[in-house]
């Protein structure tokens, strides 16, 4: 696992993802996300859920089972799509050590 | 979280019996109780609503919340019966392979107040016993065994601890090391020995062992190291040793609760929360790999620090159930401080009466055997892969988080234990927070993202949308009495996922279709694995994943076999009862993003499938929509199949076309995995939705996805797919028989077909 490495050759796949986070993926965009998403994390971004259907918040849940998940102090979302670009340019962060920069087309 | 949770002693109750509320606080000061009738529970804004109806009942006012806890942790419990005195010189000896070493010391077996050997936080076999405490310089290895005996002789005043490491390399003998002190003799003043833990200061058990242990012994003489090698290898020999007092053969009445002693002074023991038996032991070398043949071979039991069985509450109060009351899916909601927003929902099931039908001719099997198995289930808590299953991240809904503080609750057959090895066991006596209405899951798909129970309600919801009178029947009360209860119905209903299924409902659900019954299967990935009930453990489950299927563990080499029951686990396609066969169609792929239409086919068009259209205007593309993942087929989805028992004159009516690349094949037909076999690419990867006739004037409608119901469940219930649903529902009620295509009648030779797909 975790043996892909992201570079500037997927920033095309980035935007890929920021203008559509849930559905059909390039094989390019997939394997970006089967790195984010996979199992060599000392934690897991996860939405605690305030309530159904309208508020989570951002969590960081622990690798080992029945450790308590830390809250990312004051962030909310109301909508699952906004949560999973947040995410996604948060891991962008943590994996190549540079925030996530789509230049001029970066909308969000 | 949770404030209060609570559970019954049943899940399935008849008419004029009674149910007895355990409920533990959690925070929560006092509670109100009232019964509920569940008719959907899904809070989906874009769904029908949530909806249930109170039943005036007077479940008593307001009620103290009693702290209640959850104590895991499995073993054995001998009384001694006042055997365990004269013990000058004694050995006390067992085989064991720790599974798991950590920071805690842990007991092998325990006279507690006498003596006892167990593993410390470093993996030193240490022991207690006459106001001495010893401990090995070596360190156990984990998944190896171990001999570990501690003897003392009043001749020489020595008490010694020693351990032989038994290699598996052939014919080596094992590495000993054995450490002896100066000690004098004290009488023993135990009343009973623990194997796998030791009597804890409250009382409870504790200290934990997670690993094997084979044939635990006590002797009144202390017995040199190599000689009790010798003696444990050999029961016959061993029982009838003079100086031995009591030992253990697990492989003696593996399915039950108790454990035997095969000394002359029968010691019986039982085991406690249920931990695996059946389990290869000490002398198991691949001899055979079915304990029903070569019990001698399986006489290890597993024990986990993790096992849960009867949480063993106190009951807070009983009720019984009012005879007028009909029959349906009911909860005993517990509203702690006055907020209803934290009611916990004790969700059961109010069956017809046991002696005469209701005279309702429609039942929903309310597949508690699938609930049991996702019971407390942590799949995006405990599984990393979960969120690339799902497409997006994992939600948290309050149960959830119930569980992550709580792992003491228990675990689901999805889970493994903390050494690794696979949760075999699954109970209804504990909390089952997951089987509550309003609740959010993992993997239910972008949208509703409903699971098990709560999008079983998008059908329950339905079935009260179109004013259909209806029974409810469970897993359990199939299996108990079969047939002669489905023969009271002209239909019976799925759930969504009805994937967790005991023979005897196999047989029952077939015999039903074979005889005239219509079955109307609405959901994905149905009838797929064996579970087997015990007959000596009300309400617990097993499931061992043998060999294929989509499972998040498997039972270990030569572990394939059912400690309850002796049957060959894991998926009824393996075991002669094809999915494909009673449905029609089989398990072929999952993913847990979104879902798609299904795509008619000509055999729409058959006249024979004339009933199922009635009244719709023939699109192309049927269910593209839905609460889950936005389209009827998804989830997990079934293919016709005819080499794995689909029917030759199965009408394949409808498929999906495409899914996402999350969508990837079963193990099972994975045989060459290449990187093709993905939804975009595929035409494997497909929901089929599937009509045929039995010869005895019965027919079979399956969809074939978990997520049609949430496309049923869309504007009101007012769609196709729920028209559709209703069209099945209203012929499948009519008592006159289906006819065979091509004249093939009971009572008339069936023609013999090839089975080419
Ligand atoms: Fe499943």
């Amino acid at each position: 696992m975790g043996r892909y490495q992201l570079s500037a050759n997927d920033l095309q796949f980035a935007r890929e993802f920021l203008a559509s986070p849930i559905g059909y993926h390039s094989p390019g965009l997939q394997r970006v996300l089967n790195r984010m998403r996979g199992a060599d994390w000392a934690f897991k971004y996860v939405l605690v859920v305030e309530r159904r259907h309208a508020r989570w918040r951002l969590g960081r849940m622990p690798l080992k089972r029945g450790s308590a998940i830390e809250m990312v102090e004051d962030v909310v979302y109301t909508d699952l799509l906004e949560a999973e670009r947040d995410i996604f340019r948060r891991r962008w962060k943590d994996l190549t050590a540079r925030p996530l920069d789509l230049g001029s087309d970066d909308a969000a | 979280m949770l404030p209060i949770v609570a559970y019954l002693d049943k899940l399935t109750v008849a008419p004029g019996e009674r149910l007895a509320v355990m409920a533990g606080s959690f925070g929560a000061h006092t509670y109100r109780a009232d019964l509920r009738r569940i008719i959907q529970g899904d809070t989906n804004p874009q769904g029908p609503g949530y909806k249930d109806e109170a039943i005036a009942l007077d479940l008593g006012g307001e009620r103290p919340a009693e702290a209640k806890g959850f104590y895991p942790g499995s073993c054995v419990v001998v009384p001694g019966r006042g055997m365990l005195s004269n013990l000058d010189d004694f050995t006390l000896a067992a085989v064991a392979s720790p599974t798991l070493l950590d920071e805690r010391e842990r007991t092998v077996i325990a006279m507690p107040g006498f003596a006892r050997i167990g593993i410390d936080a470093e993996g030193h076999v240490f022991a207690e016993a006459l106001g001495r405490r010893l401990a090995t310089t070596g360190r156990v290895t984990r998944n190896m065994w171990h001999v570990l005996s501690l003897a003392y002789s009043g001749g020489d005043g020595r008490l010694t601890l020693s351990i032989s490491a038994e290699s598996d390399a052939a014919g080596e003998d094992g590495q000993l090391e054995a450490i002896s002190v100066p000690a004098t003799a004290a009488p023993s003043g135990a009343t009973e020995i623990l194997i796998a833990a030791t009597r804890g200061p409250n009382g409870r058990p504790g200290t934990f062992f997670d690993g094997k242990i084979d044939r635990p012994a006590l002797f009144s003489a202390a017995v040199a190291h190599d000689t009790l090698r010798r003696l444990l290898a050999d029961f016959e020999r061993l029982s009838r040793t003079r100086n031995l007092r009591a030992a253990w053969d697990f492989s003696r009445k593996i399915s039950t609760q108790t454990i035997c002693d095969v000394s002359p002074f029968q010691l019986h023991g039982r085991i406690h929360n249920a931990p695996a038996r059946a389990m290869t032991g000490w002398l198991w070398k691949g001899q055979d790999l079915d304990w029903k043949k070569r019990p001698d071979l399986y006489s290890a039991i597993h024990f986990h620090s993790t096992d849960m069985y009867d949480a063993a509450w106190t009951v807070d109060f009983t009720f019984t159930v009012p005879e007028g009351l009909g029959s349906g899916v009911y909860a005993v909601r517990l509203v702690p401080d006055g907020d209803e927003e934290a009611a916990y929902y004790c969700v059961f099931a109010l069956r017809p009466p046991r002696e005469q039908a209701s005279g309702n001719t429609v039942a929903f099997l309310f597949p508690t055997c699938s609930y049991l198995a996702y019971a407390n289930h942590r799949l995006g808590m405990d599984v990393p892969g979960t969120e690339i299953g799902m497409g997006r991240a994992v939600e948290l809904d309050r149960h959830h988080m119930f569980l992550q503080a709580n792992p003491g609750i228990g675990f689901s057959v999805y889970e493994t234990h903390d050494d690794e090895s696979g949760v075999f066991h699954s109970s209804r006596l504990r909390p089952i927070v997951d089987l509550q209405p309003k609740v959010r899951s993992f993997l239910g798909g972008f949208g509703s993202n409903v699971w098990q129970f709560n999008a079983d309600t998008h059908i329950l919801g339905w079935l009260d949308h179109i004013g259909q009178h209806y029974d409810v029947i469970t897993d359990e009360d199939l299996h108990a009495e079969g047939l002669q209860l489905l023969g009271r119905y002209n239909v019976i209903l799925t759930g969504t996922h009805p994937e967790y299924h005991t023979g005897n409902m196999i047989a029952a659900l077939q015999g039903f279709t074979d005889r005239g019954g219509r079955l109307m299967y609405l959901g994905g990935n149905g009838f797929y694995w064996v579970v087997s009930f015990s007959e000596d453990m009300p309400g617990i489950m097993e499931c061992r994943r043998s060999e294929a299927g989509i499972r998040p563990w498997e039972p270990g080499h030569g572990q394939f076999y059912h400690a309850f029951t002796g049957e060959y686990g894991g998926l009824w396609r393996r075991n002669g009862r094809p999915p494909n066969h009673l449905c029609g169609v089989g398990m072929t792929s999952q993913g847990f993003d979104i879902c798609e239409p299904y795509v008619l086919s000509p055999a729409a068009r058959d006249p024979r499938a004339a009933f199922i259209f009635e009244g719709l205007s023939k699109t192309a593309k049927i269910g593209d929509f839905g609460l889950a993942g936005g389209g009827a087929a998804g989830l997990e989805v079934d293919r016709a199949d005819a080499a794995q028992g689909t029917p030759a004159h199965a009408l394949v009516l409808a498929s999906s076309t495409r899914h996402t690349d999350i969508y990837l094949m079963t193990p099972e037909d994975l045989l060459d995995p290449t990187p093709d076999w993905s939804g975009t690419q595929a035409d494997i990867i497909r929901a089929d939705l599937t009509f045929f006739e039995t010869a005895g004037g019965g027919a079979v409608f399956s969809t074939g996805s978990i997520a049609w119901a949430g496309s049923m469940a869309w504007n009101g219930y007012e769609n196709e797919i729920a028209y559709i649903t209703a069209n099945v529902l209203r012929r499948f009620d009519n008592p006159d028989r289906f006819r065979m295509p091509g004249g093939r009648e009971d009572g008339q030779p069936v023609e013999t077909r090839s089975t080419e797909s």
